[in-house]
């Protein structure tokens, strides 16, 4: 378009403006303002590079037919034509529509995800799952290449060798990664995984990529037992994290916190064992100071006091019979005698014929006599039976004994003797002399 | 008190769970003294049997899916640390 006609402003921009309408263009650029007012018929932004930047209009029916609204730093790209607004001579770039071009749309792509499992309920603090306390096994699903698998490895056996560690090596990047993540989580889980832990070491956004993909996300978010993540470094968060049962910044924190630590684990046997030991201590304490209330009871610690009330009837009867069976024995002797004697005297008086008569009843009468001693013997053996139950002797017999001193007395308290008194300890069968060489009171009185 | 399971073919949770339960229960001081002496028994050998496990233990790893690389030592391995 070049011509020697002289134009006004007016109709070069009208001819500008025609000329330029009929080249559409696509435009990679970053998006550093925003203008979007209500009220407005348009869209301002500036889209820019290192170098240059390009003032872009978007009128609102395009704009909102897009439905990704445009937002500072966000990476587009946008087709149009470009026009220069006549009234002010401002060259703008007319957009027709535009998409989220590299990193940008991913994330994008990734928060429109993350918003779509969150409604879900997938994120929900109440299904995070408690991690079980000393796991049996536990699972490592990350590639079998690279240094993750072994810091995990490193701490799992540094920390708790007691686990079996089921290890699901798997690609994580790649276009095959996210069905290779799920089948590992699956393989893990068939294989009696009580805990998983899920993740790879770091990498660029573009990189973690399998990791906020739906499928895998669903696969940790299904998972029958609990996962931990451990995705790249501190600062990245992918969907994984968000659905999974713990998220862990790295690999290595994904395995300290799905094992316990061997260090803790020993100090707390070690509390365990002094508790233990300390509780049985103190029940014994308990039950020795109970038989000790028993043992200080006058009952066992003077055992004779027991057989107070039989001792007291003892004396009594024995006094009794001392003084009842000789009279009896003796009045009943006389009785007889003086039978004798009348018997005798009569029969000198009977004639020969009767002779016979008296000394049948002669006998008989000696009969009667010598029965009437013998249920007294009998009852006198009773008694001396009896006696014999009750006697001192016979509970020495059962192991007590009776403890004199050099005065005779009855030892019944460590303040009756002296040292190197002379002792004589009565037992059943006879009296051991003793010495005493010291005394101690019993304990706890 | 119910039947015992041998303490060697009990899992390292079982052991703990139980031991802890012991010792709670020793603690309560609602034990007779036979009881509790039996108690007490019974927490040595699961202690023992727990202390025995940490220190001897040799982790035993088994590979579900892919080829891991020689694992090398923990000190060659050792990139927190670098």
């Amino acid at each position: 378009m070049t011509t020697d006609e002289t134009m006004s402003v007016s109709e070069f921009l009208a001819s500008f403006n025609k000329q330029f309408k009929r080249f559409p263009f696509t435009i990679r650029g970053e998006v550093s303002e925003v203008n979007a007012k209500a009220g407005y018929r348009a869209v301002y932004f500036t889209l820019k590079d290192d170098s240059a930047s390009l003032s872009c209009l978007m009128w609102n029916e395009r704009y909102q037919r897009i439905g990704i609204p445009l937002a500072v730093g966000m990476v587009v790209e946008v087709k149009g034509r470009l026009s220069v607004y006549a009234s002010k001579g401002r060259l703008n770039f007319d957009v027709e529509s535009y998409t989220l071009a590299g990193e940008g749309n991913l994330r994008l792509q990734v928060d429109l995800l993350a918003r779509k499992l969150q409604a879900e309920g997938l994120m929900a603090p109440e299904k995070k799952r408690p991690l079980p306390a000393y796991p049996n096994t536990i699972a490592v699903v990350t590639s079998p290449r690279g240094a993750a698998v072994h810091d995990v490895l490193r701490t799992l056996r540094r920390r708790y060798p007691l686990a079996k560690v089921l290890v699901a090596g798997v690609p994580v990047e790649g276009p095959q990664a996210p069905e290779w993540l799920v089948y590992g989580l699956q393989m893990a889980a068939y294989n009696g995984a009580e805990v998983i832990i899920f993740g790879r070491g770091g990498g660029s956004f573009e990189d973690l990529m399998p990791f906020n993909d739906e499928r895998v996300a669903r696969a940790v978010a299904d998972c029958p037992v609990p996962v931990v993540t451990g995705i790249g470094h501190e600062p990245d968060t992918t969907i994984c994290d968000m659905v999974s049962d713990l998220r862990a910044s790295t690999p290595t924190a994904a395995a300290e916190a799905v094992a316990p630590a061997r260090e803790a684990l020993e100090t707390g046997l070690a509390s365990l064992e002094n508790r233990l030991v300390t509780a049985t201590e103190k029940t014994i304490a308990l039950w020795s100071a109970k038989v000790q209330r028993y043992a200080l009871l006058p009952l066992f610690r003077e055992p004779q006091r027991l057989f107070d009330n039989e001792a007291l009837t003892l004396d009594n009867l024995s006094d009794r019979l001392g003084r009842a069976l000789p009279a009896a024995l003796e009045r009943d002797r006389q009785r007889i005698e003086g039978l004798r004697g009348r018997m005798l005297q009569t029969s000198r008086l009977f004639s020969v014929r009767q002779k016979g008569a008296f000394e049948r009843n002669q006998a008989r009468m000696t009969a009667v006599g010598g029965s009437l001693t013998d249920r007294f013997k009998g009852q006198l053996s009773l008694n001396a039976s009896r006696l014999e139950d009750l006697s001192p002797v016979a509970i020495l017999s059962r192991g007590y004994s009776v403890t004199r001193g050099d005065n005779g007395k009855i030892v019944d308290s460590i303040t009756a003797v002296k040292e190197g008194e002379a002792l004589a300890i009565s037992v059943a069968d006879g009296t051991i002399d003793a010495t005493v060489t010291d005394t101690r009171p019993t304990a706890g009185l | 008190m119910e039947e015992q399971k041998p303490i060697e073919e009990m899992s390292f949770r079982e052991a703990m769970t139980e031991l802890e339960g012991i010792v709670a229960l020793l603690e309560s001081n609602t034990l007779e003294l036979e009881e509790s002496l039996k108690n007490y028994e019974r927490g040595v050998a699961l202690l023992a049997s727990l202390q025995k496990r940490l220190s001897s233990a040799d982790q035993q790893v088994e590979v579900l899916v892919g080829e891991l690389a020689n694992l090398g030592t923990d000190e060659e391995n050792d990139t927190t640390l670098s």
